[in-house]
């Protein structure tokens, strides 16, 4: 086989992709959820969260507050850590802690937004909701199997103030966050009032159709293989995003300190790729067939409010710390992506399809621990996994063992066991990955057995009855343990 | 004066550290500046979070940068 040939053709699957998740719909996505992951970071003090964690707080509160803490407060992996550390040494205990742990790399505003757009609403809706049932529960269940050690240290830190400190949230935040959030929705929803064009008008231009048959042949689609090829209108989105990169360099590095001309110029390209992005652009022959749609209208307003809440409403220096935190997610992860993506796509030219469809095409018990085994030992940085999850997906896998995978991956690195080992010990991270290894399988497994049709009661009941099972076994290891205690406290054995 | 900034090398602790030396050197101040990165030493104060500022021995900030105008007057406050 010619060797040249192959080479190209990965190369080619591999830009293929690469221009694929540069396209409308993705950035439309992702450039919003930057700036919302900006905002979580910089605009939400940790204390509004953390005064819902102390040692007093009672469990109907603690567990909630830390689920809610992992969504807002874990934006970046170094704030999880130290943060779980205080929950647990500090505060409300192991339970709320790995709770805390659990949720917070698992509904990730970034991840969860990018896997709907690019694999489906399902799995990121399956995502956000699992990843919380499940992270409370495994808090729950950890904190009863390990309530003489959670006792112990209780005693211990009963002076800390830590949590005792309290911070609300402003309503002018609230609403901000509203509008953030509705950026990103009207962008990605597929939903026929914001997709369709209400108005068409055609730019003139023959090379317009010359330029997407050249674009066909350099970077071919190729459905067998899910790659959509790049449209003229990519190609526009391309350039508009480099401009980005270039300004932002100049302007978001060290926003912290003031803005200067560049900040100001990368804003506005921001807003300027959104809009171009929310048009309905297609290449005919007689040029640029271009359709206002009605997220295009909904885009314009919202960035518009945006913009004028952020001038009117914030204290500057607030401004420029959501500016550098948002800058700061995107240096830490777009490279990384793009890589991924690339090799990702290459990928899928290269493993064979009937190896996934063997071991994952099916919703078994076997695929989706495969799925969450994967996940476990191969590390991809943040966001990679879900072009991973894309490939295995147009390889035949299960979305079954899919989920059970995007669950596992963010949850579990060879970084994250070592770090959590060093806070609560060998015995306590054990169980907790085997927790997690458990429950992603079960995850998997219900919602494949969804996906298959299966009767929505049936499901929740299953899972109703797998918990109340973990929670009976837990319950009597809990009195037997207690018994023990009291039996030598008496004396007797 | 003592300062010391606590955290474990990510981006917003080397602000801190940024910040708290331009204060301090816009005060005047004369301090030895400490980066407390060990995670069990960053545990023994009773912080939630980091990045923390911490001076003398009390934790000023914990879990944000604060800007340069806060940092100088917690400074002045000894």
């Amino acid at each position: 086989m010619n060797v040249l040939l192959y080479v190209i053709n990965l190369l080619q699957t591999g830009l293929g992709s690469l221009a694929a998740y540069l396209a409308a719909h993705v950035l439309l996505c992702l450039l919003p959820a930057f700036f919302i992951a900006g905002a979580l970071a910089a605009l939400i003090p940790k204390e509004a969260i953390t005064r819902y964690l102390g040692r007093d707080a009672p469990k109907w509160i603690s567990y909630p507050a830390s689920a809610v803490g992992g969504f807002v407060l874990a934006v970046c992996s170094c704030t999880i850590m130290p943060l779980f550390a205080s929950i647990y040494k500090k505060g409300a205990g192991l339970g709320p802690a790995i709770t805390f742990l659990f949720v917070g790399p698992a509904v990730n505003i970034l991840a969860i937004s990018f896997t709907g757009v690019q694999i489906g609403m399902d799995i990121a809706l399956a995502r956000i909701i699992l990843s919380i049932v499940f992270g409370v529960g495994i808090g729950l269940l950890m904190s009863v199997f390990f309530r003489k050690d959670d006792e112990a240290h209780n005693d211990e830190t009963s002076s800390s103030r830590a949590f005792a400190q309290g911070a609300k949230v402003p309503a002018t935040t609230w609403v901000f966050f509203v509008l953030l959030l509705g950026v990103l929705i009207a962008g990605t929803l597929q939903v026929g009032l914001l997709t369709n064009s209400y108005a068409t008008f055609t730019l003139p231009g023959t090379w317009a159709s010359g330029f997407q048959s050249w674009l066909d042949s350099v970077v071919p689609p190729n459905a067998a293989l899910g790659i959509e090829g790049v449209s003229v209108h990519g190609v526009l989105l391309i350039g508009l995003l480099i401009g980005i990169g270039v300004t932002a360099w100049f302007g978001l590095n060290t926003v912290d300190e003031g803005f200067n001309r560049w900040t100001y110029v990368a804003l506005a390209l921001v807003a300027l790729t959104l809009v171009v992005a929310s048009f309905k652009v297609v290449a005919v022959d007689a040029g640029l067939s271009v359709g206002i749609t009605g997220k295009l209208v909904a885009e314009v307003v919202l960035i518009g409010t945006v913009w004028w809440m952020a001038a009117k409403f914030f204290d500057p220096y607030a401004v420029q710390e959501w500016l550098w935190e948002m800058w700061r997610f995107v240096k830490q992860i777009i490279p990384l992506l793009i890589v991924g993506v690339f090799v990702a796509g290459m990928a899928r030219a290269i493993i064979p399809a009937t190896w996934i469809r063997a071991i994952a095409g099916r919703n078994t018990w076997w695929a989706n621990l495969v799925g969450v085994l994967f996940g476990v030992f191969m590390y991809f940085p943040t966001l990679v996994e879900v072009p991973i999850a894309q490939t295995f997906l147009s390889l035949g896998m299960h979305r079954g063992p899919l989920l059970a995978y995007l669950l596992a991956d963010p949850e579990l690195s060879l970084q994250s066991i070592l770090i959590t080992n060093s806070v609560i010990g060998k015995r306590k991270t054990a169980v907790y990955v085997a927790l997690v290894t458990l429950f992603s399988t079960l995850s998997g497994l219900l919602f494949g057995a969804w996906v298959n049709g299966a009767n929505a009661w049936l499901i929740a009941g299953g899972t109703a009855a797998a918990i109340a099972a973990i929670a009976v076994v837990a319950a009597w290891l809990n009195s037997r343990s207690g018994r023990r205690q009291a039996a030598v406290a008496t004396g007797s054995h | 004066m003592e300062i010391k900034i606590l955290g474990g090398g990510c981006p917003n602790c080397k602000r801190l550290e940024k910040v708290a030396r331009e204060a301090a050197a816009d005060l005047g101040i004369e301090a030895t500046f400490t980066k407390v990165q060990d995670f069990s030493q960053i545990m023994a104060y009773d912080i939630t979070s980091t990045p923390a500022l911490v001076v003398d021995e009390v934790v000023k900030v914990s879990g944000r940068v604060p800007h340069k105008d806060e940092v100088k007057a917690l400074l002045q406050e000894g």
